[in-house]
């Protein structure tokens, strides 16, 4: 029986080696990163159970010695040879306790260090890993592992129940391995079923959780080995072999899960809840429920719901057979039948001429000589040529400054898809091809129109233009778009030169502000020029009335004084002259001189006298004090 | 037994599944295969369906998209005709035309031998875009003109160099459009440009500036020389005015005419009144009437008793 047993564990450590070494190479074949984790764990497993097997012989070794020992003392009568404890005399014992003593403790701290560096080392590479399956090989690496998985579980269900029924503790840790190693090819084979299901980061997800996996047992190990150092030392009792896992041991008979569960079930409820039919029935069936969920799951493939909006193609062997509508449909299981969905009633938009930035899209105002988002530059006619003499003009350097322009423009276009079959089938990336198509348009048009033409008098048919031009371009390239909206709905010079375009319309409004200043001025000199002339003709013709009345008057005022003069002569011009005399004098500064013969010097300072208070006076400045 | 039953049953499944992944094999419509038997293509398979196959290593299975593949060369530098450097980058859709010659000019998995097969385009492409550009001056690509553009002209030149080109060396693909996605101009022209650009502006901007000042001018001179003018008129309508008094005033002459002497001395006593003002400082001497009365005035002076 012992005999049998060590084969089971050699045939456990053939079939773990060759299914670790095909399994690294699917994994590279592959490329999947749930097939690199599983290949550590199928590792670890490995040496395990080669562990295991080696233990094995040991024991298998010192049970021969001692049966030979006790042939050769019952044939001599003896019975102090088995009192002796000489490793001479019983060297295969000899070596099994020193291979208990020593190599599994140092076994025990390179398992713990290759899961816990390979759970590390693994997390970090999967965080930096480029690419992933290659698509066309997912399916027969999908295939094998499945094969792996059948393989191990066989072989590990066996072995766990050998080991189990006749309690070889040496075949269990190898055995729950190659049970646990099953389930990891499992998951590896279903990472693999969700990248041909079109869940590409099924793979990586399942990589993270193995990873997590080999973590969880590292820290197992570590406790392990610190609870072996104080564990007590209890003569002829026989101890759990240190680097058995119970972590790996509940994941290959999750059914000790139940015993566990029921027991606790029994303690708190007090009575044998295990042993209801429905508990029973539950442990007895698990793994039929656990594959009729499966067929659910597999079953459930053959139903699809095509949302509000969306049209998908129906392809059985990949021929397109139906178009399905929004609604709920029946096919064929997944691979037979499958479908692609396409959003044909959704406006799909993109943008041409720029990227949106959301840092910058928080501003409220657009300038042009803000940057609203990342703009590109499109070349533009310009119809006069011009050359721009360089910074090197010593050497004659001219640098030539082309006949064109640059404008920003900002154009969103937005489309439905029209015919899926056409979107579908004739070009591999149709909505990069219409972006492509429409930066084309929008990119000719722009270099066959002059840059402030199709910045004012052109910008409003650019738009009808380009719309045209776009469809015009996807309907030969037979895309099934309908193009429904082309926006221009920022177009400016580009950011560095826009000031100056701004700089333009402020010198407009300078230059009107001077002319109207100037009309403003003009009509105050005008009125002020005819107010002047009125008041020039008013004061003539007062000026004519006065001179007329008075001289009327004075001549009136003769005829009355003929009489008088005549009437006495001498009189009347005394009297005129002393009138006239005292009205004359009467402010004047009179100087009588009573004596006559004297010669008086009189001194008169006949210059004038300034005012004081013109001496203070405060001229204010004329605004035109500098001018001639 | 029921157990071991289902255990073989689920075997048998997988068993199945697995048969069938490795015997069969699917072509959708939008791809075509080849079958290569111990690595020599021995099937072309163009229509969608299920297809029978024996497994690796015997046959391999390559699945290539049929449908158009486009992609967009590198923005590059290249020569006009007037010698100015252009940058331009295209896009270009292609196609496998012959799966089988596809498969021996870029072998393996089409996720290696598409990139392959485009990074071989790129190179021809650029070639090509290259010699037909320097064929033509850069106002064949920009000009306010629209109807001296070349755009198309230059896209089909380019387009007929690769597709000679493919189809010579027989590369197994061929060419389905061509366009110009992007065209500028390099850094330090670019930034000429913008110079000029800010130079155009700046004429514009002392244009309309200076023609504001010069509209101004003359219409400020206008006005003066209008209110000049105006006033002028205004003076000779009063001059005309005064003549008009003058002319009335002068028919009372003939009054003073009655008595000329006491005119005269009238227009004397008059003149001499007017000529004094209030500053006026007088000396005369007690000969002067009315003074001279101080002459015969009695004083209380005892040596000069009349």
């Amino acid at each position: 029986m012992e005999r049998n047993v060590q084969k089971n564990g050699l045939v456990n450590l053939v079939v773990a080696a060759v299914i670790f070494i095909a399994a690294f190479v699917v994994t590279t074949y592959v490329n999947s990163l749930a097939g690199q984790a599983c290949s550590i764990f199928l590792g670890l497993g490995l040496l395990v159970t080669f562990t295991g097997w080696f233990q094995m012989r040991l024991d298998e070794n010192e049970r021969l010695e001692r049966l030979e020992v006790e042939e050769l003392a019952r044939a001599r009568g003896e019975s102090t040879l088995f009192e002796t404890k000489d490793a001479e005399v019983f060297p295969a014992q000899h070596a099994r306790m020193q291979f208990d003593r020593f190599f599994v403790p140092a076994f025990g701290v390179l398992l713990f260090l290759l899961e816990g560096g390979g759970a590390w080392l693994l997390w970090r590479w999967l965080a930096k890993a480029s690419g992933g399956v290659v698509p066309e090989r997912a399916l027969p690496a999908l295939s094998l592992f499945a094969i792996f998985a059948l393989l191990l579980f066989l072989l590990g269900r066996f072995s766990v129940t050998i080991a189990r029924l006749e309690n070889q503790r040496l075949l269990r840790p190898g055995a729950s391995f190659l049970l646990a190693g099953a389930y990891v090819c499992a998951l590896t084979a279903l990472g693999l079923a969700g990248i041909e299901a079109k869940f590409p980061l099924a793979d990586l997800w399942i990589a993270h959780g193995l990873c997590v996996l080999l973590g969880l047992m590292a820290a197992e190990m570590l406790v392990t080995l610190l609870l072996e150092i104080y564990r007590p030392r209890v003569k002829g009792k026989i101890a759990r072999p240190l680097y058995e896992s119970r972590l790996v041991g509940l994941l290959a008979q999750p059914e000790s899960l139940f015993t566990t569960a029921a027991q606790t079930l029994d303690y708190q409820f007090g009575f044998k809840v295990s042993e209801t039919w429905f508990f029973q029935l539950l442990q007895k069936n698990l793994l039929v429920l656990l594959l009729a969920q499966l067929a659910v799951l597999f079953l459930s493939t053959g139903v699809v719901f095509i949302e509000a909006g969306e049209q998908a193609v129906l392809e059985r062997f990949g021929r397109p057979v139906a178009m399905l509508e929004p609604g709920a449909h029946f096919k064929w299981p997944w691979p037979a039948e499958r479908i692609y969905r396409y959003r044909t009633e959704q406006i799909q938009t993109f943008d041409v001429g720029y990227t949106p930035d959301a840092q910058m899209g928080q501003q409220k105002t657009v300038l042009w000589s803000l940057p609203h988002a990342k703009e590109e530059n499109f070349l533009v006619g310009n119809r006069a040529p011009v050359l721009v003499q360089g910074a090197d003009t010593d050497t004659n350097n001219m640098l030539k400054a082309p006949p064109v322009g640059f404008i920003s423009v900002s154009i969103p276009v937005q489309f439905q898809i029209t015919n899926v079959q056409a979107w579908a089938y004739t070009n591999a990336d149709p909505t990069a091809l219409l972006q492509d198509l429409a930066t084309r348009e929008v990119v000719h048009y722009l270099a066959g129109v002059d840059l402030n033409d199709v910045m004012s008098s052109n910008r409003l048919e650019a738009a009808q233009v380009l719309q045209a031009r776009i469809q015009s371009a996807a309907n030969e390239r037979q895309l099934g778009a309908k193009i429904i909206f082309v926006g221009l709905q920022d177009i400016h010079p580009p950011t560095p030169v826009a000031g100056d375009y701004e700089k333009v319309v402020g010198a407009e409004q300078t230059k009107l502000a001077a002319i109207l200043a100037a009309q403003a001025e003009a009509i105050r000199t005008n009125a002020l020029s005819i107010a002047r002339a009125f008041t020039t003709t008013n004061l003539a013709d007062a000026e004519r009335v006065q001179l007329v009345t008075a001289k009327f008057a004075e001549a009136a005022l003769f005829t009355n004084q003929i009489p008088a003069f005549e009437a006495a002569p001498a009189v009347y011009q005394q009297r005129t002259y002393f009138q006239a005399f005292a009205r004359a004098t009467a402010n004047a500064r009179k100087y009588v001189l009573l004596v006559t013969n004297t010669s008086d010097v009189v001194i008169f300072d006949l210059e004038d006298k300034i005012r004081d208070d013109l001496l203070n006076l405060n001229v204010p400045s004329s605004p035109n004090s500098s001018s001639p | 037994m029921k157990r071991n039953t289902l255990i073989v049953l689920i075997g048998a499944v997988l068993v199945i599944i697995t048969a069938l992944l490795l015997f069969v094999f699917q072509v959708r419509k939008s791809e075509e295969a080849v079958v290569t038997t111990f690595g020599r293509p021995t099937r072309l398979i163009t229509e969608p369906g299920a297809y029978l196959k024996w497994p690796k290593p015997i046959q391999n299975v390559y699945k290539y998209d049929q449908r158009i593949q486009n992609f967009e060369d590198k923005f590059s530098e290249n020569y006009t005709l007037d010698s100015i450097t252009l940058m331009t980058s295209v896009y270009v859709g292609w196609q496998i035309s012959d799966a089988s010659v596809f498969l021996a000019t870029f072998p393996g998995e089409s996720a290696v031998s598409l990139p392959n097969a485009q990074s071989k385009l790129e190179g021809v492409l650029r070639s090509a875009k290259s010699a037909v550009i320097a064929r033509h001056p850069l106002s064949d690509f920009v000009n306010a003109n629209m109807q001296d553009l070349k755009f198309g002209a230059i896209e089909s030149e380019i387009e007929q160099s690769v597709q000679s080109q493919l189809s010579t060396n027989n590369y197994g693909i061929r060419i389905e459009f061509l366009g110009f996605k992007k065209i500028g101009l390099p850094e330090n022209v670019t930034q000429a440009v913008f110079d000029r650009m800010r130079a155009d502006r700046q004429r514009l901007i002392s244009l309309a500036e200076n023609e504001g000042r010069k509209q101004a001018q003359i219409i400020e001179s206008s006005a003066d020389s209008e209110a000049v003018r105006t006033i002028a008129n205004a003076q000779a309508v009063a001059t005309g005015i005064r003549a008009e008094g003058e002319a009335e005033a002068a028919k009372t002459l003939s009054t003073f005419q009655q008595n000329p002497d006491l005119a005269i001395f009238l227009l004397r006593i008059n003149a001499w009144e007017q000529s004094l003002n209030q500053r006026s400082t007088l000396i005369f001497d007690e000969r002067y009437p009315p003074f001279d009365l101080f002459r015969n005035l009695p004083t209380n002076s005892p040596g000069r008793q009349p």
